[in-house]
């Protein structure tokens, strides 16, 4: 499985050369694309993260956290994994945090782990997708898709825990 | 996202207003530094896929790509411009590869493309599509328990995939079922 990305450098080296494509080029050409994508983005980066981030420095964070733990619980979600399903949306890097304590604390094989490792690698940063998606789009009128995509993530969050109790 | 941002933002600041004042200004800061940060982590990803998916293009192979796709994808997206399918097909087949990070400027060109057809339902497909991860294999999650001492990294790879398949078949019939009632 880790040949997948290998395989695909090659592939597309290979076919490049082949149909004698300038590869330093248009390779730079590539990169070029991608300094000013990345540019386009940081404003709507820079101002989602700082909302994040008051709403976690202003103990909001936590306390729907602590709200919610008892919900997902009647929903067969572990306490433990709250967090992990609320910040997801919002952040990759800050998930990914949480997931790694998550198994460091409980142990890699441990019925919580393998839980917050499902949730996590079946949901998406719902969040920031649509902001990079729609960045320069006039219609923002997410609302509905944004519903149905957490709407979603919810109850397969709810299923994978079933679901790593049996396999 | 706009109500969102101003609920959640306002809310914050009211809070942080009452309970630490003194606060407020450094972690807007260090938001924006995070930021910063992740729009550097950001480059990097996409400084090698756009280079690779430059070349990828100039040589026709992912006019190929396209058109292997394009019954499919034509299908679900209901439309016929050929630059936005092209987009489309790549970002299926990075997602499927389970390279994310390729996926997401591919999937930024193909809603440029439909906004110029004001295909605006296709434009939010895609988005549910890939905000329910389509990935076939998690690197990222399998590699962490490999380094934390998993006795077998890849038993997740089943469940997550079941998972990933539920989570996205219910959010696009949620979406299609979605679009009739509410506009």
């Amino acid at each position: 499985m880790a040949l997948i990305i290998p395989v695909v450098f090659i592939v597309v080296f290979a076919f490049a050369i082949y149909k004698k494509v300038k590869i330093y080029d248009e390779f730079s050409a590539g990169v070029k694309e991608a300094v000013n994508f990345t540019i386009s983005l940081i404003p709507c980066l820079a101002a989602i993260f700082m909302m994040c981030e008051l709403f976690e420095a202003s103990g909001l964070a936590d306390g729907l956290t602590k709200l919610l733990s008892p919900v997902f619980g009647v929903l067969g979600i572990p306490r433990e994994l709250t967090k992990l399903v609320l910040i997801k949306p919002f952040s990759g890097s800050g998930s990914l945090a949480y997931l790694d304590e998550i198994i460091k604390n409980y142990g890699a094989d441990s019925y919580i782990a393998r839980c917050a490792c499902v949730c996590f690698g079946s949901s998406e940063t719902v969040f920031y997708i649509s902001a990079v998606y729609f960045a320069g789009m006039k219609n923002k009128k997410l609302a509905m898709p944004i519903a149905v995509v957490l709407i979603s993530t919810l109850v397969t969050t709810i299923f994978a825990c079933l679901i790593c109790r049996v396999i | 996202m706009n109500v969102i941002f101003c609920a959640v933002f306002f809310l914050s600041l009211i809070v942080l207003t009452v309970t630490a004042p003194e606060k407020l200004l450094s972690s807007l800061l260090s938001g924006a530094e995070n930021s910063a940060k992740m729009a550097l982590t950001l480059f990097c990803i996409y400084a090698v896929w756009m280079g690779l998916s430059n070349l990828a293009e100039k040589s026709g192979l992912s006019k190929s790509a396209a058109k292997a796709l394009t019954p499919l994808t034509k299908k679900i997206f209901k439309t016929s411009n050929p630059a936005a399918l092209e987009s489309l097909a790549m970002n299926m087949s990075c997602n499927l590869l389970g390279i994310g990070g390729a996926a997401t400027p591919y999937a930024v060109k193909a809603i440029a493309e439909l906004e110029k057809d004001k295909n605006n339902w296709a434009q939010k497909l895609l988005f549910v599509i890939n905000a329910t991860s389509v990935q076939l294999l998690p690197t990222t999650v399998i590699a962490l328990r490999a380094s934390a001492g998993s006795a077998s990294a890849f038993d997740i790879f089943l469940p997550s995939l079941i998972c990933t398949s539920i989570s996205t078949a219910l959010a696009v019939a949620l979406y299609t079922f979605g679009r009739r009632i509410w506009r």
